[in-house]
């Protein structure tokens, strides 16, 4: 009998919803909520020997949290985790995927379930991901799904489409006979013979965000300033990457009415910095926020400001960000943001 | 398209060492310290050291900036390296001398350089085309008060001498390989495609700039080039961003789509010319240029063009918006892009695909991780601060910062597969 780990947000793990989104890791025995489902459908083949558990906000903001649960997950021995199903719910997809993800790269055995749609699906790194429904109301037929992807993968079979996969197969790096300049002549000569030569890169799909609407009364908006242009105190006490960043850092504007130079900098790696060192400004627009802080033209400016830098980063690293921001920033009760960009 | 012959002799070089006088004689090369340091002399550097790194040892060279293939027109340079060392002509012609098997590598710290790493052994070097090669590493120690850009100004033209006249020692010397390089003749009816070549070049300001025939090639337009002028350093580097997907000096000397091009010119193809189009940094301007580019094509003739480009994720709409912009003139490309796909492999390898065109090649994943292992000796610098290690250490380090790794001109035998 394999040894199964259940992870469950909070609210299907009985905590409550939105009021209950801070909830901290934790462990209870056995199966609960959907994992019954599961562990009927298991019957006396595989046992859910316990469910890990952690709010929405926490485990999408925070990697600390995230690293708790991998702690809590990898006490249970597991042979196999399996993580969800998230149905459309952002966050938690964003949890389960990287739950799942950080389960694989520690050796374990993970399965997440997720609909197609869910933002977390990038985040699951070489870990299966198996599609589920869009909503609570297709819990039996994506917990079945999941069922049969589980008793696969413990069975040491590859998962395909055919199993409800979704999500990228990894890809990695491999040495070949002809160099880059040769096999570019090849497919240029097949595709104008008007054969159907393979590429060797697929075309991306990204997905397009829609914007807010407008913040209805800005007066009384608490506004928040945010950038990825890497700017960062002097001496970037928080060691922020010029390029490829893993991760982003507050730093805080209590009190200050700009942005000066030689108290800021960036370390951005893909743009000439000499204008912006020049006035710090002109990237985290401070001194103009301020006056309208003054001018009333905005309520509030938060206290801190958000930065990463936008070099080279990865798709899922910089939607994770924006995940990490939007809690962060619903928690502060900031109603709206400015992002600068370079 | 118009051009005239040149002629190619290679001396190989097979062993290389350091002594009192600059010589070549049968495969040895030696270099004068004296020579490298009155080569590299200018008032922005205090300081200069020469030091080899061959194949096989135990060795990583750090901070590399830019690579130079030695070559030599005529004593003096007769020519070699046009708008830096002979005067801003037009070169690709008569007899060019070029010291194969050795390179030489510029090192050091420079403002907005990224951390470019080289290993002479272990799996790093199969990854780098000069972890096969002699390197000459020049170190320098800029002149107190020196701005940057005079340093990298001078270090640039330094490296350049230093390899003319390195090459000069074999200006005397039976050739190991002659190879003669015809003119482009405008039109032939050999009934086979004509196919041509965008080279998209990364010109976004000072440390981030590319040359042509000595000058910034930032502010040009898309400009039809004689290939051959390449083999005799019309295009030369200062570009220190993204070191798995630059394009050194060596490699514009040794272009690997020129050399296939021509490699296979009067057998499935016929070789139509070669244009240089620069890489700005707004989207009007990459549109613009796009544009630009693709008309020449259709100027030239061409009926199919490879597209490469320099640097990363913003350098990719350089190559799709051309392969888009080409589809209005019925011209079919391909571009050669490097996929930024995430340590796992598992995110989108584009940052901007075309919209009109699939026909993408491959030069590997940017963010997978490659473990080097310990080595003997570091030059270039005492640590590997992406890697938070001393430069000798053993370490962790994306493919990104193994130089020329993805090589955005094809010379790498790098692709990404999906794992089974």
């Amino acid at each position: 009998m394999s040894r199964v780990v259940h992870y469950l947000n909070q609210f299907f793990a009985g905590f409550g919803g939105e009021n209950a989104a801070s909830t901290p890791p934790g462990v209870k025995p056995g199966a609960i909520g959907p994992g019954k489902k599961l562990q009927e459908l298991f019957g006396t083949d595989h046992e859910i020997v316990a469910t890990v558990y952690c709010g929405d906000d926490l485990a999408a903001a925070s990697p600390e949290a995230v690293a708790t649960i991998l702690d809590l997950v990898a006490q249970q021995r597991p042979d196999i985790v399996l993580a969800g199903p998230a149905s459309t719910s952002g966050r938690y997809g964003v949890a389960c995927a990287r739950v799942a993800a950080g389960a694989a790269r520690a050796g374990i055995a993970a399965v997440a379930s997720m609909h197609p749609d869910n933002p977390g699906l990038d985040d699951a790194g070489a870990a299966v991901v198996i599609a589920s429904g869009a909503s609570v109301r297709d819990m039996g037929t994506s917990l079945e799904r999941l069922a049969r992807a589980a008793r696969k993968r413990l069975a040491g079979e590859s998962l395909t489409e055919a199993d409800g996969r979704i999500g990228r197969i990894p890809r990695r790096n491999v040495l070949v006979d002809r160099n880059a300049a040769g096999r570019a002549v090849d497919l240029l000569l097949a595709r104008l013979r008007g054969e159907d030569a393979p590429a060797e890169v697929p075309i991306p799909r990204f997905d397009h965000v829609t914007p807010a609407p407008p913040v209805a009364d800005a007066g009384k908006a608490t506004i928040a300033l945010v950038t990825e242009s890497g700017l960062v105190p002097v001496g970037n006490p928080g060691r922020l990457e010029s390029a490829r960043a893993t991760r982003w850092l507050r730093y805080s504007i209590e009190g200050k009415a700009t942005a000066a130079a030689g108290e800021y900098a960036s370390v951005h790696g893909g743009y000439s910095t000499v204008w912006a060192n020049q006035d710090p400004n002109r990237l985290l627009p401070l001194d103009v926020a301020r006056e309208l802080e003054r001018e009333g033209a905005i309520g509030v400016l938060h206290g801190e400001y958000l930065v990463t830098t936008g070099n080279g980063t990865t798709v899922p690293n910089a939607r994770r960000f924006g995940v990490e921001w939007a809690a962060e920033l619903r928690r502060a009760g900031i109603s709206a943001a400015i992002l600068t960009a370079t | 398209m118009a051009g005239s012959a040149l002629k190619l002799l290679s001396h190989r070089v097979t062993t290389v060492t350091l002594g009192p006088a600059t010589r070549y004689d049968a495969g040895v090369l030696t270099v004068s310290a004296t020579d490298a340091r009155r080569a590299l002399a200018h008032a922005a550097i205090a300081e200069c050291r020469v030091s080899w790194a061959s194949p096989g040892d135990s060795a990583r060279i750090v901070k590399v900036l830019d690579t130079v293939e030695p070559r030599t027109k005529a004593p003096g340079g007769g020519g070699i390296f046009p708008g830096f060392l002979g005067s801003a002509t037009s070169q690709g012609h008569g007899e060019t001398h070029v010291l194969s098997g050795v390179a030489v590598i510029a090192a050091g710290y420079l403002p907005r350089a990224q951390e470019a790493v080289i290993d002479m052994s272990g799996p790093g070097a199969a990854l780098t085309p000069f972890g096969s090669t002699h390197n000459l590493v020049v170190e320098f120690t800029p002149a107190e008060g020196a701005p940057w850009e005079n340093v990298d100004a001078a270090v640039r033209l330094g490296v350049l001498k230093l390899s003319a006249l390195i090459a000069e020692a074999a200006l005397g010397a039976p050739p190991d390989d002659v190879v003669g390089l015809p003119a482009i003749p405008h039109t032939r009816a050999s009934g086979l495609p004509r196919i041509g070549a965008i080279t998209n070049l990364q010109t976004q300001g000072t440390f981030k700039d590319v040359f042509v025939r000595g000058k910034s090639f930032g502010a040009a337009s898309p400009i039809l080039i004689d290939p051959n002028e390449l083999h005799d350093g019309a295009i030369v580097s200062g570009q220190f961003g993204h070191p798995a997907l630059k394009n050194p000096t060596y490699m514009h000397q040794n272009h690997p789509v020129v050399a296939e091009l021509r490699r296979r010119d009067g057998k499935d193809l016929e070789f139509a010319g070669l244009i240089l189009a620069p890489e700005p940094v707004e989207v009007e301007q990459k549109e613009r240029v796009a544009a630009q580019a693709a008309a020449l094509c259709a100027a030239a003739g061409f009926q199919g063009v490879v597209i490469t480009k320099e640097g990363g994720g913003n350098a990719d709409a350089d190559i799709s918006l051309k392969i888009d912009a080409l589809v209005d003139f019925g011209i079919g490309s391909v571009g050669l892009f490097a996929e930024m796909a995430g340590a796992e492999g598992t995110a989108p390898s584009l940052v901007v695909p075309p919209e009109r065109g699939t026909a993408l090649i491959s030069t590997g994943n940017y963010d997978e991780v490659v473990r080097l292992p310990a080595v003997a000796r570091a030059l270039g610098g005492a640590t590997v601060d992406v890697a938070g290690a001393a430069a000798t250490a053993e370490m962790e380090l994306p493919t990104a910062v193994l130089y020329c790794s993805l090589s955005p001109l094809g010379a790498g035998r790098l692709t990404c597969r999906e794992a089974a």
